[in-house]
Parts: structure tokens; C-alpha cells; sequence
């Protein structure tokens, strides 16, 4: 056999060459996009809006989506810095600055959930308060309840959008859920966790209560169904909004939010109700 | 006439255009792999560099500190998930000492645990199982080795979870520390047993091999001399097979180490260091590894300090992993003169 010897040098030099060209990002090509910036509550939700998106409309590229703050979100806008702002609050006149649009997209809820052996009939939000915060720690000081014994807090993990409803919308800014809670981190996990155990307590979305396993608490009186929910009666529920400017907003921005808010779109439809209220 | 393998083969055209070709591909096929050799390379190294990059904010910021105690630090990460620092801290303030613990107590305990029994179970499948029972033994081993870990994470949550809550934490335990920590059955002992579990499987088929491969001239020869059946075991084919149970070692360390998605599942999903203090409480308190931390709070890459964060606990775990190996090398060395290979 003859064996050709490359010289090692060019081996090397044309190994480097191929080797570059490997993991050189393919998607260095520069491109106007549209930027969303604001809640990251409101992230996963507009990340799966943003990619649906351009797969709706190809030649639009898929907006650039970035989490921080609904304030943020809202001053960028006013100051030009993004094209649309994420808020996941309502807005608040006299705080927020002036010349923005508000279009409401979509809305964002919880229930809280129990094990089928504690039927829980009804918690007002100073209870709910009270269990998740640690403040109540059995369950015979918890007005309705039949267990006695420890509670048992089910928490999401710190970056779940259900886990930043939950701590908005019962808690509020200046309360936090007790560190001691153990946190799942996924819907299915947490339905397990509270229906295998009798004293447990934690909150899912609206859609993960369908499929029954544990016991879905009123609050302040009023079931949390969906109906409730979209008629506004269920107090456990927020806005998402997208903000813009009244003036100068750019073509493509006033395109996204008119398919996002388009009555009967179904693929928003969709995406919405996966995890969240659809409005429209 | 001789007849070189790769051009004996039923060929058409004339035999020199034949010889060209085989002279090319040796050529082409040795730039091929050497590029794709050197690619492997550049990759490991790029990711190296990305992840340090990435992490690098937070081990600035947090210097050797980052490593210590110091505060709670599920309060730290919601501070970067909400990207509202907490009063007089930097918002990439970490202090990831109980996520490192957590990480000790599970992998340590489920290696030498795993030690012990995949050693016995090697033995005896080397040296005393019927060849019946090793011809069933062996594929259910290399099977189970295969065995993805939500599988584990899955069983583990669904029964073994809740029975370890409902028969053997009393309400009397959870109260006690109830303050400070909730006990849910998904616990530091049921994180560490279920990857002993996982890890057990690589473990005894790499020692079992390394067993059966020891010569059998030098056990008849410590037969021979007198020395009994036990003894020449554990003097003469253990000693061989020393290399190749190291090397079996920081194999499964190195998936203990990595293991994500089983642990985010069963370790109870808290950042809490069980305190050695509390006594057989200590068995029920929650923990979380750097890997299931990671993954846990991989939603929220696209906050700034909380990427951070995920990345430094991405490097912490790329050094460890590489040191690991270094140190499986080093104690490997010392045994390899009288050793068999892995």
C-alpha cells in the first residue's frame, strides 16, 4: 500500500478552515426586526406569538423578544428604545407616560388547587395570604377546612410565568411566598404533587385544572372556571397588555398586534389557551 | 499476483486509474477525519469559552463568595427572575453554597454507595453466579444502564415520593421545621438512592469485566499456594481490577455529577442545605444540585443576571467534571502496574 503522508501543517490548517466554518452561526445575517420588549411574565406567551408569527408570514422575520420589566417595557416604548412594550398590569394614568396605546391581548389567571380529600369549599384572599406567606401553618386554623395537620405549600420554580401571576395577583409587591414551599417545575408536576398529598395546597393555570385529580378552591365565593374568568367575576386573574405609541409607531408593530388581536385567529386562539384566556 | 484487498473487489476501467483513486481516498479520508478530529476540538473549546464568558459577571461580581453561604437563595434567584435586586445587594448577589452541598450529598453518597454494592455484585457475578444466571444477569445490566433518567425521575414521583411522605415523615417531623423548611417526601435520601439506582448499572458491567479479564493463571497460581477462595478474590483479582473500578468510579460520577432531570424531580426542588444537626430529619430535608438548578431556571435565560448566574453554575460544573477526569487519571496511575486495562 502507499500511504500519501499529507504534510501535517496543511492537515491542520485545512482541519482549522472546516472546523470555523462549523460553528459559524448561521443566522449572522443582519435583518430589521421588531423589537418587544417588557414583562417577562409575558414572555413565554409572546415568544410562541413571535415565532407563530413568522411562521404565518415567512418573509417577516421573527420579532426579538426580551423579558425585564412591564416598566421597562413601557419606557422603551415611549423613548423608542423597542417597537412594542409587554405590560402585565393595567395601565395607570397619571404614572405611566402619556401618548401610549394599550391593546389587551389576552388574560392571565390562576386557581388554587388542594388535595380531593381536603374539598376546600371557598379562601378569601387574606387566607390565601396567610397560607402561602407561612403566617398559617396548619390546616385546622384555615376557616372551612376538615384536615388537620401541617400544610404542605406547593410552589412553581421562580421563573414560571403561573408562579409570577400567582405571586401578582394574590400576594401583591409587598408580600412573598413562603422560601420553605417546595417549588415543581412543571404544571403535571405540581397536579401530582398536590394529588398524592392530603395536606397540600398550590395553584396551577386554568387549563391544567381540565383534567380533574385535585380539587380547585373558589375564592372570594366564585369558582374558578373559565367562564368566570373571561366575564371578569373570578378575581384570581390580570391583563396582558401591549403597549405602543399613539404617533409613530412603525407599520410592522401596528401589523403584529392587529393579528395578535384579530377575532378568530385560531392559531393565536390556540397559543393562548394552552395556558392563558384568550379575549378575542 | 497480489491481490490488495480494496482493489480486488470487481472493478471496471483500467487498473491505473484504479490505483490514482485508492492513493486520493487515503489522502482525502485522513484530511476528513483529521478535520473532523480538530472540529471536536474547536467545539469544546468554543463552548468552554461561551460558558465562561457568559458567567463571568457573576463570578466578578460575587468573587470567591459565590461559593460560600450567605442568605437564601431561592430569594436570590427570584430577585433575578423579577430583576428587582434585593435591598443592598447587587442584583447578580449569589451565594450558591447550598446548591453545591446538595450536589456533595447526592452524587458522594450515591457513588460509595454504588462502590460497595456494584463491587459485591461484580464479584459475584464473576466468580460465583451460575453461567445460567450470568447469561440473564448480563443483558438485564447493559439494559438498565440504558435506562433514561426521567424514567427514574418518573417512578420516583409517582411512588416512591409519596410513600416516603405518608408512612415515613410524621406531622410531628414536618412541624418541627417548619419554619425553616417543608419536608414532601422528595428528599435528600430518595434523590441519593434512586442515582445510586441509575449509577449501579455501568458500574458493576465495567468492574465485572475488569474482573472476568484477570488472568486466571495468577488465581490458580493463589490457589495453588493455599490461600483461600475470599482472600484470593479480594488480594488477587480486586488488586488487578483496581484501574479498571476507578475508571468505572468517575464514570459514574461524572453522571451523577450531571444529572438534571431526575434530580429536579426528586430532590424536593428547593436550594436548602441540609443540616447534619438535625438528625434523622436531615434524611427528609430537600435539596438541589447545580445541574437541576440549571434546568429549572433555564425559562428565564433571556433575563440578563439571571443567565449569568445559570451560566457560572454551568462552569462550575464544566470545571468539576474536567477535574474529575484529571483525578481519575492520577489515581489510576499508581494502580496500573499489576492492573488490567478498562
Amino acid at each position: 500500500m502507499r500511504a500519501h503522508r499529507t504534510p501535517k501543517h496543511r492537515t491542520i490548517v485545512l482541519s482549522a478552515i472546516l472546523a470555523l466554518a462549523l460553528i459559524t452561526p448561521a443566522s449572522a445575517i443582519a435583518s430589521k426586526r421588531l423589537v418587544i420588549a417588557g414583562s417577562t411574565s409575558m414572555l413565554p406567551l409572546v415568544e410562541k406569538l413571535a415565532t407563530a408569527y413568522h411562521k404565518a408570514y415567512p418573509k417577516i422575520p421573527t420579532p426579538k423578544v426580551e423579558g425585564g420589566q412591564t416598566d421597562i417595557g413601557i419606557d422603551d416604548v415611549a423613548a423608542g428604545r423597542a417597537d412594542i412594550g409587554d405590560a402585565s398590569r393595567d395601565p395607570i394614568p397619571g404614572v405611566d407616560p402619556t401618548g401610549l396605546v394599550f391593546s389587551k391581548i389576552a388574560r392571565d389567571g390562576v386557581c388554587v388547587i388542594t388535595n380531593t380529600a381536603n374539598p376546600l369549599p371557598n379562601l378569601t384572599q387574606e387566607t390565601v395570604q396567610e397560607i402561602f406567606t407561612g403566617d398559617m401553618r396548619n390546616w385546622s386554623q384555615v376557616p372551612g377546612s376538615t384536615l388537620t395537620g401541617p400544610i404542605d405549600l406547593f410552589d412553581r420554580e421562580n421563573v414560571s410565568g403561573t408562579q409570577d401571576a400567582f405571586q401578582n395577583i394574590f400576594l401583591g409587591e409587598a408580600l412573598k411566598i413562603s422560601p420553605s414551599a417546595t417549588q415543581e417545575s412543571s404544571e403535571g408536576l405540581e397536579v401530582n404533587a398536590v394529588g398524592a398529598d392530603r395536606s397540600a395546597i398550590g395553584f396551577v393555570s386554568f387549563a391544567a385544572t381540565l383534567n380533574g385529580g385535585v380539587h380547585t378552591v373558589d375564592y372570594q365565593g366564585i369558582p374558578c372556571t373559565l367562564p368566570n374568568a373571561k366575564s371578569g367575576q373570578y378575581g384570581g386573574v390580570r391583563n396582558f397588555w401591549m403597549v405602543t405609541k399613539k404617533v409613530g409607531t412603525s407599520p410592522q408593530a401596528i401589523k403584529f398586534i392587529d393579528w395578535v388581536t384579530k377575532p378568530g385567529n385560531l392559531t393565536v386562539r390556540k397559543i393562548v389557551s394552552s395556558e392563558w384566556i384568550a379575549i378575542h | 499476483m497480489d491481490r490488495d484487498p480494496l482493489t480486488a473487489a470487481p472493478s471496471r476501467g483500467p487498473r491505473r486509474i484504479r490505483r490514482w483513486a485508492t492513493g486520493r481516498t487515503d489522502q482525502r479520508v485522513e484530511r476528513t477525519l483529521g478535520a473532523l478530529a480538530v472540529a471536536t476540538l474547536a467545539l469544546i473549546g468554543a463552548m468552554l469559552v461561551t460558558v465562561l464568558v457568559k458567567a463571568w459577571p457573576s463570578f466578578s461580581n460575587n468573587g470567591l463568595s459565590w461559593f460560600g453561604p450567605g442568605g437564601d437563595i431561592e430569594s436570590q434567584l427570584r430577585a433575578m427572575a423579577e430583576s428587582k435586586a434585593l435591598p443592598g445587594h447587587s442584583i447578580l448577589y449569589f451565594r450558591a453554597w447550598p446548591l453545591i452541598w446538595g450536589t456533595l450529598l447526592t452524587t458522594v453518597s450515591a457513588v460509595l454507595i454504588a462502590l460497595v454494592v456494584s463491587t459485591l455484585a461484580a464479584i459475584f457475578l464473576t466468580e460465583f453466579a451460575p453461567p445460567a444466571v450470568r447469561r440473564i444477569l448480563d443483558p438485564v445490566i447493559r439494559l438498565l444502564a440504558g435506562v433514561p433518567s426521567v424514567i427514574y425521575g418518573l417512578i420516583g414521583i409517582l411512588v416512591i415520593a409519596p410513600y416516603i411522605d405518608n408512612h415515613w415523615i410524621s406531622n410531628a417531623r414536618k412541624a418541627s421545621v417548619g419554619y425553616v423548611v417543608q419536608l414532601s417526601g422528595a428528599d435528600v435520601m430518595t434523590a441519593s438512592l434512586v442515582l445510586t439506582v441509575m449509577i449501579l448499572p455501568i458500574m458493576v458491567s465495567i468492574s465485572a469485566g475488569a474482573l472476568a479479564s484477570v488472568p486466571a493463571s495468577w488465581r490458580e497460581g493463589s490457589l495453588a499456594l493455599g490461600v483461600n477462595r475470599w482472600r484470593t478474590i479480594w488480594r488477587v483479582s480486586l488488586r488487578t481490577a483496581r484501574p479498571a473500578i476507578v475508571a468505572a468510579t468517575v464514570l459514574a460520577t461524572a453522571r451523577a455529577l450531571g444529572e438534571a432531570v431526575m434530580l429536579s424531580m426528586l430532590s424536593g426542588g428547593r436550594g436548602f442545605a441540609p443540616n447534619l444537626l438535625d438528625g434523622l430529619t436531615f434524611f427528609f430535608e430537600p435539596v438541589r444540585p447545580l445541574a437541576a438548578t440549571i434546568l429549572q431556571n433555564a425559562e428565564g435565560l433571556t433575563i440578563p443576571a439571571l443567565a449569568h448566574t445559570i451560566y457560572a453554575i454551568g462552569a462550575v460544573l464544566l470545571i468539576s467534571a474536567a477535574m474529575l477526569s484529571l483525578a481519575g487519571w492520577a489515581a489510576k496511575q499508581q494502580f496500573k502496574r499489576y492492573g488490567v486495562r478498562a
